[in-house]
Parts: C-alpha cells; structure tokens; sequence
C-alpha cells in the first residue's frame, strides 16, 4: 500500500527524496492506485453503511461532534509516532511523554495559574526535552529505539505516579484554566456572524490540523525533514554525505515528544482534567494511524494524510460498531477483522493496479 | 527549520492559513447564547419512555449483579427500556465514546460507573447539557463535587476501613499487616489506602502496615503472580492481608490456603471462592458490597428524576452499604443486604427526592 524508498535514492539529491514517492502511486499506475484515495474509499463505505443500519451515525451533537474531538487526539499521537516511524525507529514512551507533559501543564495551571496557551507551551517543552533525551540515548549508545523508550516508558511511568503523589494534587489537577471549558464544549457553530454560523466542528479540530500541516510541511519541504527521512531509509549513507545523523535523531525524538505532549493536551481539554492517567490508551493508536495510512515501519517515508485517513478509519469503525451494540468481546474481534479487510482491499487494489501499469 | 522550496507546499501552506482564519474568524465573531440546561430539574418523562442505559467502567465481575438488578428495575418500575453495555475497557475516552453512542440511540438515563473520577464529571456535565438524566452509580467522582443529579455506591474509605479493623481483630490486635489494592492513580484507591491507615493509625503502633501492593485489580492472573511473590518474599513475617479490591482478594484466598500459612485474610465481595474460604476458614472474613441495590434503586432514582422530580440536595452521595461477613453470618447476610436496598429506595422517596 505504499511505495518504499529505494536504497539508492539516498545518494540522490535532497530534494529529490521519496516522501512524494510514499504519497503518490508509482508513475504508470491510475489515479485509483493512490492508498491514501482507497483508505478515503473505505472510510466512505463505511460511513454509508453504518449510517444507513443507523441514522444516529449522522447525529451532529451525539456523534459527528465527538468524533472528531477524538480524531483530533488520536492524529496527533498517530504524528507523535510518524515522527520516530520516519527514521524506522519506534517511540514507546508516548503515552508517557503524554503523561508527564499533561503533569508539568496540570501543574503551571494549579500552580502559577498561567494562562491556557502559556502552559501549553511548558508541556510542549517538556515533552520535546523528553523525546530529546530518548534521542540523544539512542544516537549516543547506538542501542535500539525499541529497547530505550521501552525502557525509558518504564521509568516514566514511576515518575508520573510518584509526581502526582508528593508535588501534585493527588491523582490529578482540579484546575481549569479560562478558555478550557471553552475549547472542550465549543464548536465553530457556536459563533455567528449575524444569521451566518460557522460549522460544527470543534475549537480543538483546527489545532489538531495545523500540527498535521506542519508536520507535513517539515517532511516536504524543509532540509531537516528530507534529511530526517534520508537517515531513516539508509543512515550509513545519510552520513556519508554529510547529514548529522546523530542531530537529526534527537530531533525526531524531540518532534515526537512534542507531539506527545500537544495530544495530552487535547486529551486532557476533551476529558476535563489533567490527570495521571492522561495517556494510557496511545500507544496501540500511535502505531494504527501512521501504519494504516502508509507510513513505513522501516523508515524513509511518511504520510500525514495517510495518517489522517488511518487515524479517521479507526474512529468510524469503533463509532458505529458501537452504535450497532456490539459487546465488549465482540467489539475487538470485529475492529479487527473490519481493519484486515480493510487492508487486504488496500493490496488487492495496489496489485490491481501495478498488473494494470505493467501491462500498459 | 530551514524551506528548501516552495511550490508543492503552496496548497497545504494554503490550507493552514485557512484554518487560522477561520478560528481567528470565529474567535471574532459572537458567540450564541447557551441555551443548555442541567437536567435536574427533569424531564418529565412517563416510565414508559425512559430508557436507562447503565454503563460499567468496564469488564468486571462486580457489575455481572446489575444486568439481573436493572431487568427487575424494568419489570418492576414498567421502564422504556434497559441496557448494560461494559464495552468501555477501563478507558475514560472510549467511556466517552459509549455513552455518546447510548444517547444517540435514545437512552435517556444513565447510571455510570466512571472510569477516571477525576475526569467524569465534566463527561457528566456534558450528558445533562443535553438535557439526560446521569447518576454515579458504584463509584463517586473525585473531589466534593459531583456534577451526576446523585452517586450511590460504596463509601470506599469506610468500606476499607471496616475491612482492616476485621484483619486487625483476626491478627488478634497486633502484627504485621499487607494492603492488596487497585489502580495507584484513581482517587478512590487513594481513599481505600486512607481507609486502611486510619485503622491501622489507631492501634497505636501494634499493628504494623509493611507494604501497600496497588495495581494488581487488572486480571486475576496479575493478582496471583503479585500474591505468589509477596508470600514467597514476606510469607511468614505477614499476619494479616487486607484486600479492597476484587481479583487481589479471590488470588490471596486460594494462595493462603494452599501455603497453609497462618496468615489472616480479609476479601471484598462475595465470588463463590470467597465465600467457601469463609466457611472453610481459610478466608476470615469479607467486605460485601451492594451492586444490585446501587443498579436497582439507582434505576428507580433515575426514573422519578427524568419523570420530573429533583434532588433535595444535586450531586449527594448516598452510601449503598458495606458488610462485614464472617463465619457467622455468611449463610444470612443477603438478607441483610436486600433489606438495605428496601431502605435505601425509601429514603429516595423519603429523604433525597423532591416530586410535585
């Protein structure tokens, strides 16, 4: 379902790398070979068939609204995880980072009562200086990705509860910074202009998306993407022409802590609290956005869309089985059989369409 | 970050600015007033039409007791309709996610077990801002305040606390005590662990609290191996163990006997393994707790309120009992359990509700 970087592309040069190639089917194939247009396709089935077996999957307040304040979490821990998965690394302290991000913004707001924004600001720092310490371990020790934030998960999770327990206020922070309550309950239609109001979707929904903007704007266009995905499809040869490898894994790292922190952020305005739970249930759903959506396990190439479209797949899926009364044993059986259909569609198509490429 | 080139980006570049403006816009733009409502003040809502969806925080033996509970709820108070639906696997976004689904599909009631009680109250405040009817059912919010119209579940500090004065007096007032407890960061561990430190604070020294083992409510399989370790470890400096949670309790039962040390054990509950501890005197005694008087009275409560009565006092938090049973009393404390749950629905009548 999507295109690998070729090894020897990494001598090519930088602005000739295969993000574009991880975004766009081969050149040859039709337009429906796109995986990123199938996983559209399939979320549109979807979304027709649960609404027509239920007309409550279209309900604005009690469905549409809370989807997409979920959605807005589970893409930014789906980049969260992108940003590591670029270098073919794994980061699985990111429900931790979450967590003690959540902590240090819960804290400036019980605390210091700063404003919103400003305490965001701390926990984004927080997390990035996180990730960046998993980065730095990583490059220094040479010890595998998936071994350090393991362990480095582990050790989160220790401090998370010890913090809550003596420096916070128990188990969670009672306070609520103005304009949280605001961001939780708040959609654009709430706000008019005269009789002209504005859709309904979330006050959180736009943050969400300018992180996606950005983060697809750093791995299209900027230097320090293109020489982050160079190192993840082949660092031996990133290094050799000149990329500081080991700079350019602390600061994946570090992009991947920020993230972190930006989706317990949202969690925590969409739950009500900052809490030290923030975070327990990312890390299934930081691999299942990127993964569905293209990105590739081994490094190299990204999609932010495709990650968009995973992350919305899962949500339309787990939304309308549930508004089918699936129980709680059916429930996981049928997300996953629904996601290995899913896709196994999204081959069938791609070697569908490489068939028909080749034979053209 | 450092832009090498431009032109891909100009549609994506094209995208962010639009969405800046339209939260710019919209930040600028009036917002309509809130026309939402708490829904204490009811709905007035025939029997018939209201459906109550009773939602577990997840899998759990404790809540098998309300599906027959909320059926006898149905029949007895001629409800629209009930539901128990367990699939939110112990995860407050995904509880979220249920019990906007309920709504959507007509539920109009709602008696929650909350996963995080520091973050179900604004779930709460969410639900009765579109005019449902919530109850905490089985566990109360964090904090003095409670956002549900009323929480009917287990004093859990008391629970604990009657639970290590038990093990105290079985130790026979002096020794060294363990606490099998649940979930280190929800607030009503936090509660059971100042339950059990109370009673142990007030022995003066002659009991002795050597560990506190949290976390290990999960699955029964966890519970074991944490029990397997401690009595490997501490086994014969242990002279009572505490449980305040379910699977911690139904591991140190069977581990006990099957060591055959002289340990005293206090549970919580009344699974089946339990109960035979205590009439084999392996278990010394268990704390039990009322999960069909919570599902059943807090059905009948949640009726009377969509139906138009109010709460004298929103938000109370009414105790639905705990029990201490030994060897004594353990072929006859459902009797007692059952007439708590008759009185509790009086006092609704009586004491909490307020109906025109």
């Amino acid at each position: 379902m999507n295109v690998p970087m070729q090894q020897s592309d990494a001598t090519v040069p930088t602005d000739e790398l295969a993000t574009e190639s991880a975004q766009r089917p081969p050149r040859g194939l039709p337009f429906w070979a796109n995986p990123r247009l199938g996983l559209l396709a399939v979320i549109v089935v979807l979304v027709l068939v649960f609404s027509s077996l239920r007309s409550s999957f279209l309900n604005t307040d009690l469905t549409l609204v809370p989807m997409q304040q979920d959605l807005s979490v589970f893409l930014v821990v789906g980049l969260a995880q992108l940003a590591v998965l670029s270098l073919g690394h794994m980061n699985l302290a990111v429900p931790r980072m979450a967590a003690i991000s959540a902590f240090a913004m819960g804290w400036c707001y019980q605390h210091l009562s700063v404003p919103l924004w400003l305490g965001l600001v701390a926990g984004l720092i927080v997390g990035a200086a996180v990730g960046a310490l998993a980065g730095w371990i990583i490059s220094a020790t040479g010890v595998n990705s998936f071994v350090v934030t393991l362990a480095l998960d582990f050790a989160l999770v220790g401090l998370v509860s010890l913090l809550y327990s003596h420096i916070g206020d128990g188990v969670a922070f009672a306070a609520h910074p103005a304009g949280m309550n605001t961001l939780r309950n708040d959609t654009f239609s709430d706000y008019c202009a005269g009789n002209v109001c504005g859709p309904p979707v979330p006050l959180i929904v736009p943050i969400a998306l300018l992180a996606a903007v950005l983060v697809a704007l750093l791995f299209r266009l900027s230097r320090v993407g293109r020489e982050i995905l160079m190192t993840g499809s082949n660092a031996r040869a990133a290094r050799l022409s000149g990329i500081p490898v080991s700079r350019r894994v602390v600061q994946a790292h570090a992009l991947s802590g920020t993230l972190a922190a930006l989706a317990g952020f949202l969690l925590a305005i969409n739950s009500g609290a900052f809490s030290a739970d923030i975070g327990n249930s990312f890390l299934l759903p930081s691999f299942l956005g990127p993964v569905l959506g293209g990105t590739l396990l081994s490094g190299g190439a990204v999609s932010v869309l495709g990650t968009i479209f995973g992350a919305a797949l899962t949500e339309v899926i787990r939304t309308g089985l549930n508004l089918l009364n699936f129980s709680v044993q059916d429930l996981n059986i049928y997300i996953g059989l629904v996601l290995l259909v899913a896709l196994s569609l999204d081959r069938v198509r791609h070697v569908l369409a490489e068939r028909r490429g080749s034979r053209a | 970050m450092r832009i090498t080139r431009f032109p891909r980006g100009q549609r994506a570049l094209g995208i962010s600015v639009a969405v800046l403006t339209l939260a710019m816009v919209a930040t600028g733009c009036a917002r309509k007033s809130n026309a939402q409502g708490s829904s204490t003040s009811g709905n007035g809502l025939a029997p018939a039409s209201v459906k109550i969806a009773y939602v577990p925080g997840g899998p759990h033996p404790y809540f098998q007791p309300w599906k027959t509970a909320m059926n006898q709820a149905k029949q007895d108070f001629s409800l629209g309709g009930v539901t128990f639906n367990e699939t939110s696997g112990w995860d407050q976004t995904k509880q979220n996610n249920v019990l906007q689904s309920l709504a959507a599909q007509g539920y109009n009631a709602f008696g929650v077990f909350g996963v995080s009680p520091d973050n179900i109250n604004s779930t709460f405040q969410q639900l009765e801002g579109k005019h449902l009817t919530v109850a905490s059912l089985g566990s109360c919010p964090a904090g003095n305040t409670d956002a549900a119209s009323f929480c009917l579940a287990t004093d859990v500090q008391t629970a604990a606390y009657r639970a290590a004065v038990a093990a105290i007096q079985a130790m026979g007032g002096s020794g060294n005590l363990v606490h099998l407890t649940g979930n280190k960061t929800d607030s009503n561990t936090q509660r059971r662990i100042a339950g059990v430190q109370k009673a142990v604070d007030e022995t003066g020294g002659k009991v002795k609290l050597i560990q506190t083992i949290t976390d290990i409510d999960t699955d029964l399989q966890t519970a074991q191996k944490a029990v397997a370790d401690l009595l490997g470890a501490k086994g014969k400096q242990i002279n009572g163990i505490v449980n305040t949670a379910y699977n911690p309790a139904v591991a140190s039962a069977s581990a006990v006997k099957q060591s055959g040390l002289p340990i005293k054990v206090i549970a919580i509950d009344d699974d089946p393994t339990i109960l035979s501890g205590i009439k084999d005197g392996s278990v010394a005694a268990t704390v039990v707790q009322n999960p069909v008087g919570q599902a059943y009275v807090g059905g009948y409560a949640l009726m009377k309120l969509a139906g138009g009565c109010t709460m004298k006092t929103p938000g109370q938090t009414i105790d639905s009992g705990s029990f201490v049973v030994t060897k004594s009393d353990v072929a006859t404390y459902d009797t007692k359990r059952q007439d708590e749950t008759k009185q509790l629905k009086t006092d609704f009548d009586s004491k909490y509700l307020s109906c025109k």
